[in-house]
């Protein structure tokens, strides 16, 4: 049973048949679409007029012998009594499960609590919404200055709507990637006519059917056609409760990504996949931590695969009799106009953060280091000198 | 012997599939993506690989 009919349930299932698992797989999504590639979802699919096809991951359906169950997301799970419950009141046992729910935006509430003109963006639907509404000449508030609110910034901009971005923090990214790389990411916004409104938060809405404004938290008043939510999202574990996990944030789990219980013990059917998973470093003496980049995933699909196929044949399980354990290089990139951001690791990790190579104000690569170790590099540009680079990280 | 083909038009040359299958694909002087249209066969693994971790999703097997 995988839960989660988005990438990394669609992953794991393939990773389940290319390790030679041969018993029947269910996906289980609350979406009603098949599994979909997201990040073009606030580039391409807004700018250039992108259908679900075009985003959707091919299947190989003779191979993966998958059953699709959509549009009727997990609601309960019992371990001991092996049974999934669905909103539908569907019941469901299992042998092994693979918890890959993904995350959901967070959302606000206002005292004048308006829904009309108020968008988020993490699902194909929500694009949908969000592209029926943009024109040119639209006023957008941007809520939260991260990597959606930005890419969507760029995006909506190049469409020709006005920009204001509202966020929080002081400098945009500069919790990722630090306050140098942040600050260059906003002057190259603003030579593109995006307006910040920084270290402010949106204390109301302004209108009585629809939006037509907000209010931020020095009283500046912002006109506005549509508001966009990115502010973050909320991980989906709320179906798991009940079987003594802890759930603080995510889902823990132990090194080889098998759910942990709040006494510690690993279960030996229950794996986490995505961005709901909490799991522990391996060089790095932090706390575990989950990891919301596309590449993870794709990366800890693979991983569960194959943990699970070897799980009844105890001369291949490689974990546990080599303490192999779930070590991925998080990976992320976002488009921002001309500006195109590859990273590497966990920059937000480093307690220093030197120019490697290049100028700020163009190409560049800066490194992450903690106590002197590598945690991370990211650059604009330079691909080729940064690749070269990923294989120091130490996480 | 297997069939690669990329959509260049997708292709944004982040050069994520080079980690992952060298000997198919890689980032020429300018950083920009070239690679082999075939590959023997023992490389399925690697450009499957490639496939997966490909951002835009430019890079198909050609069966």
């Amino acid at each position: 049973m995988i839960v989660g009919a988005a990438m990394g349930g669609l992953r794991t299932a393939e990773s389940l048949r290319r390790f030679g698992f041969t018993g029947g797989i269910t996906l289980v999504g609350a979406e009603s679409h098949l599994p979909y590639n997201r990040p073009p979802l606030s580039k391409d699919f807004l700018a250039k007029g992108k259908s679900l096809a075009d985003i959707a991951f091919p299947i190989r359906h003779e191979e993966l012998q998958a059953e699709f169950i959509l549009a009727d997301p997990a609601r309960s799970l019992d371990i001991d009594g092996s049974t999934l419950g669905l909103e539908s009141g569907a019941k469901h046992n299992f042998d092994y499960l693979v918890a890959a729910t993904g995350l959901r935006p967070k959302r606000f509430s206002f005292p004048n609590d308006l829904n009309q003109g108020r968008h988020v963006l993490r699902t194909y639907d929500d694009a949908r919404s969000l592209r029926g509404a943009v024109a040119p000449e639209r006023r957008v508030v941007i809520f939260g200055a991260g990597f959606i609110g930005l890419e969507l910034a760029a995006t909506l901009r190049t469409l020709g709507c006005t920009i204001n971005i509202v966020a929080i923090e002081e400098i945009p990214l500069a919790g990722i990637l630090g306050d140098t790389f942040g600050r260059e990411i906003r002057r190259r916004h603003e030579r593109e006519g995006v307006n910040f409104h920084l270290g402010l938060s949106i204390e109301d809405l302004i209108g009585t059917t629809r939006i037509e404004g907000v209010v931020l938290s020095d009283g500046t008043e912002l006109h506005c056609d549509i508001l966009i939510e990115a502010v973050g999202s909320i991980p989906n574990v709320d179906w798991l409760t009940g079987n003594g996990l802890d759930l603080s944030n995510g889902v823990l789990t132990d090194q080889t990504l098998r759910v942990m219980n709040e006494l510690g013990t690993s279960s030996d059917r229950v794996f986490a996949v995505g961005d709901i998973a909490r799991f522990p470093y391996v060089a790095q003496s932090l706390p575990a931590r989950r990891v919301e980049h596309w590449n993870i995933p794709i990366e800890s699909a693979k991983w569960v695969g194959r943990q699970i196929c070897h799980q009844d044949k105890p001369g291949l399980i490689p974990d546990l009799q080599t303490g192999e354990r779930f070590n991925p290089l998080p990976s992320f990139w976002s488009d921002q106009f001309s500006i195109s951001i590859l990273s590497y690791g966990e920059p937000k990790l480093a307690n220093e953060s030197p120019l490697v190579e290049g100028e700020i104000s163009d190409e560049f690569i800066m490194s992450y280091r903690r106590d002197g170790e590598l945690v991370g590099i990211a650059g604009i540009g330079m691909r080729r000198e940064l690749n070269k680079l990923r294989g120091e990280i130490r996480l | 012997m297997i069939k690669i083909q990329v959509d260049m038009e997708k292709c944004q040359h982040y050069g994520q599939c080079v980690y992952e299958a060298p000997n198919v694909f890689k980032l020429n002087e300018s950083d920009k993506l070239e690679y082999t249209a075939t590959a023997d066969d023992s490389e399925l693994a690697n450009v499957r690989a490639a496939t997966d971790v490909c951002p835009m999703q430019a890079i198909t097997i050609v069966d």
